[in-house]
């Protein structure tokens, strides 16, 4: 690492640190459960990964899976955040969560399974697939919050200020991520796949040479933007949580039974109309 | 285009789509669906532009227009008709309105029910999409002229009909909503 990366890493674990002081203190933990897991994983990620380094050296095997698989575990926690966003508030209103849980469900389980096909007998199997699963997993994260956003606007619903915050830092960070994991990937793919082999000519050194510059780059820029997510969370809770809303008094189910298809009729005898006026 | 430049003009394009949707809106003149139950008769739409209909009927005739082109001067007449023109396309988007009206009201109906049929609501999506498509298309040929003006006038009578079958929703709800508040309360 270079000195701008650790300085940046050591000021990503202070923003850490400061957002898991907030959450605890604001007891978002009662609200969001996952969410404040999430961050006190970051916390146990970046000391966990600083750890790694220390013990075994930066550029060690064992640093590198210790990497690989705390990113990973950072995925999936997040991911838990993201369903817990999803149900925080819908779950209230039963018929439209009982519609879009299973939609949001197979969307997620075909970016998960899209990551494992992907990332099947590519070269340096555990950094690729880690790399094509966080990638799927980020790209997954912003369609899911999109699709959750969509359908609360079309339902008339608004989500809280909190959970809109936090989603849009998740959203932040992942399509950064996006953009860093596919670069780096293809790196990886590229001329580098001997990377943690024996095999390294001087061709090969002057290619890692170029390769580390450029996940220099990628480091910094994925630190900036995580923690100018971390800010925006920081900045979310810097006031108590508000009370949670009351559960809203559901119609009785016949109102729909009745009218949504009264709806839907006139809706569709307006579209015949237009189809009329337009016909020569 | 390789997979780089797709995956990050896809993650960007998703993402400003995110965004978008992240900044917070002024409040529609639709109450939001968790206060619905407290004011019914307040909540829902009406057709509101079906007040216009007779004088939107008057000045979309066939017979104001022969009358014009017999009876005054041709820049007069001409001016006129584009008049016309641009009151149709204003009268196309009050029924615009009455539309989304509608159909945030079959949404509002939706949220708040505790069962929610996939195809009901499929079915209005899609219909929602094929007006906005239509929409366009006859609000295109209008401007360019192309639209006889009284072919409007059988969209003026559905939505007339419309607007009844509207107020008769209304009463229907509020009906079922008190007698469900009647019933809680007496059992």
């Amino acid at each position: 690492m270079n000195r701008l990366e650790t300085l940046l890493t050591w000021l990503s674990v202070a923003f850490i640190i400061v957002l898991c002081g907030f959450a605890f203190v604001r007891k978002a933990q009662r609200a969001l459960p996952f969410f404040v897991a999430y961050t006190c994983t970051l916390l146990a990620n970046a000391f966990g990964v600083s750890l790694a380094y220390k013990l075994f050296g930066f550029r060690s095997l064992a640093a590198y899976y210790c990497y690989w698989i705390l990113l990973l575990l950072n995925a999936g926690m997040r991911s838990l955040a993201i369903a817990e966003l999803c149900r925080y508030k819908l779950r209230a209103y039963k018929g439209i969560w009982g519609l879009v849980w299973r939609a949001l469900a197979g969307f997620s389980l075909l970016f998960f399974l899209h990551a494992a096909f992907d990332a099947w007998g590519q070269p340096n199997h555990l950094a690729m697939y880690s790399l094509t699963l966080d990638r799927d997993l980020d790209f997954a994260s912003v369609a899911i919050l999109a699709a959750l956003l969509l359908i609360h606007n079309y339902y008339g619903l608004s989500l809280e200020p909190l959970q809109r915050t936090i989603a849009a830092g998740i959203c932040l960070v992942c399509a950064v991520d996006v953009i860093g994991d596919t670069i780096v990937g293809n790196l990886f793919t590229g001329y580098l796949f001997p990377f943690f082999g024996a095999n390294q000519n001087s061709i090969g050194s002057a290619v890692i040479h170029f390769y580390g510059r450029i996940n220099d780059l990628w480091s910094t820029i994925h630190l900036i933007f995580f923690m100018a997510a971390i800010g925006v969370w920081c900045y979310a809770l810097r006031r108590p949580l508000p009370a949670r809303a009351e559960a809203p008094e559901l119609l009785p189910v016949e109102v729909y039974r009745e009218l949504s298809p009264a709806i839907n009729m006139r809706l569709a005898t307006f579209n015949d109309r237009l189809v009329e006026l337009l016909k020569p | 285009m390789n997979e780089l430049t797709i995956v990050i003009l896809l993650a960007i394009g998703v993402s400003g789509i995110l965004l978008w949707l992240l900044i917070p809106r002024h409040k529609s003149s639709m109450p939001a669906a968790s206060s619905f139950p407290a004011n019914v008769n307040n909540a829902l739409p009406t057709a509101k532009h079906y007040g216009y209909f007779p004088q939107i009927r008057q000045a979309l005739s066939v017979a104001d227009s022969i009358y014009l082109r017999e009876n005054a001067p041709p820049h007069v007449a001409r001016q006129a008709l584009r008049e016309r023109r641009a009151v149709a396309r204003r009268f196309l988007e009050g029924l615009h309105e009455d539309f989304s009206n509608l159909a945030r009201l079959g949404r509002m109906i939706a949220a708040l029910s505790p069962e929610v049929s996939r195809e009901q609501e499929t079915e209005r999506l899609i219909l929602s999409l094929k007006f906005q498509v239509l929409y366009s298309l006859v609000w295109l040929r209008l401007s360019a002229g192309s639209l006889p003006l009284d072919q409007l006038e059988h969209l003026t009578g559905l939505v007339g009909r419309l607007a009844t079958r509207m107020d008769a929703a209304m009463a229907q709800v509020s009906a079922l909503s008190v007698s469900q508040l009647s019933g809680d309360v007496g059992g």
